[in-house]
């Protein structure tokens, strides 16, 4: 909010980003007036004063996180629900569980496709009041067990990949330790594939685990169990160790 | 009587250094963001700049898209108006619901050359008429009040501050 004047007494961290807290201590002026803005303090064309803003000062801004930080990913997008559990450990540090650490999850639609800016007629604008411009893409910080839980939906799969969920860990001040992916059981793959709309109207994966770019050399490590049904929605678990 | 339905584009340009509380929480925020987002496409580190990663790394563009996701909580504390620009009453009045948003620059190493945009485009405006260096627009819906007309705005064209589109009626007199 572009006012000059902010009300004197200093901002309280009224909340925290999931990232490194910034520097807080703001300094604070008295009511004083200034020109708007920073941008466009050039004055027009013409000889005439430029206007000042001039209304009540709002509440200052208060400090917000990324809007990935979600356990809810969903943001309105058509799946079977999908429960997602990870536990992390720290493989340098023998295997005790990694708390603290920040992980961004993201994986595709029921249709194969990612949330990203879409080249539109007009170009590309995204709404602020359309939420799920982000879908499927979330963040949390594991707890004192390592472990953080999504919900999301089951994802599709587009060619030449087999179904994957894509996982980024990062310490709490956001230096990446791992860059990893998540392989699904072929069975449960199989059956969301063909018996539930939109899945079936593509059917199965064209790309198996054991033949996959990324899963075919490591699928021990990167294939996570997966329990329930299309209609009671699944859970996946795994564990992942983490070099932090 | 009017020139068209248009819809104002204005590019708000944020640098780090930027005095404004409201700026430096989105600099800030989204240097934080960039950081995060941009080990996603510098995996063996080879790179510092933004403008490196574009031009080295396929893809990276999407860092634009990635990196949004910090700076929309706070286009919501906006409530809607575009900042900076201000009717000829001195409040802001520009109504907005889409945005796009766009790294200029940044440096891994230097917080200090973190450079965005946001790029607000504003509800459809009818144009009816400039006067002088203020255009004079109603919003587009706006309900005419008995005889006494309809309720209209003042602006002027400033820096940064465009037409998007235009979108022009069947003119039977220009004339007001």
């Amino acid at each position: 909010m572009e006012r000059k004047s902010f009300i004197s007494g200093g901002l309280a961290a009224l909340g925290f980003a999931a990232i490194a807290p910034f520097a807080n201590s703001c300094k604070k002026d008295s009511t004083t007036t200034a020109t708007s803005t920073t941008t466009t303090t050039s004055s027009s064309s013409s000889d005439s004063c430029t206007i000042t803003s001039s209304e009540t000062a709002g509440p200052y801004p208060t400090l917000v996180p990324s809007s990935y930080v979600r356990s809810n990913i969903v943001d309105g997008q058509t799946g079977v629900a999908l429960t997602i559990k990870l536990t992390f450990t720290n493989t340098n540090n023998s295997c005790a569980a990694l708390s603290g650490a920040l992980v961004d999850i993201w994986h595709c639609t029921a249709l194969g496709y990612y949330s990203e800016y879409t080249d539109t007629p007009g170009g590309s604008y995204a709404s602020v009041d359309y939420t799920a411009s982000h879908f499927l893409r979330g963040r949390q910080t594991t707890d004192t067990n390592g472990l953080v839980t999504f919900t999301s939906i089951f994802p599709g799969w587009y060619s030449p990949r087999a179904p994957h969920i894509h996982v980024h860990v990062y310490n709490s001040a956001g230096t990446s330790l791992l860059i990893t992916q998540i392989a699904f059981p072929t069975d449960v793959c199989n059956t969301v594939y063909t018996t539930v709309s939109p899945y079936s109207d593509r059917g199965v994966q064209d790309t198996a685990n054991t033949v996959d770019m990324v899963f075919s050399d490591s699928l021990a490590n990167e294939l996570s169990t997966v329990t329930g049904s299309v209609s009671a929605g699944y859970v996946l678990t795994i564990n992942i160790g983490v070099p932090a | 009587m009017s020139k068209g339905i248009i819809r104002l584009a204005y590019r708000k340009v944020i640098n780090a250094d930027s005095q404004n509380a409201w700026e430096k929480y989105v600099s800030d925020a989204t240097f934080q963001e960039y950081l995060i987002q941009s080990q996603n496409y510098n995996t063996d580190k080879k790179y510092f700049t933004f403008a490196e990663l574009r031009q080295h790394v396929p893809n990276a563009d999407k860092l634009h898209f990635l990196v949004s996701a910090s700076v929309i909580n706070y286009l919501k504390q906006l409530n809607g108006k575009v900042p900076d620009i201000l009717n000829n009453l001195g409040k802001v009045f520009l109504p907005f619901k889409n945005y796009k948003f766009e790294i200029i620059d940044s440096d891994i190493r230097d917080k200090s050359r973190h450079r965005i945009a946001v790029e607000f485009i504003s509800e459809p405006l009818t144009w009816i008429d400039t006067v002088g260096n203020l255009l004079l627009v109603a919003f587009t819906g706006t309900v005419p009040e008995s005889n006494h007309g309809i309720l209209t705005e003042m602006f002027t064209m400033q820096p940064f501050l465009s037409i998007h589109s235009l979108k022009q009626e069947e003119i039977y007199d220009t004339a007001i």
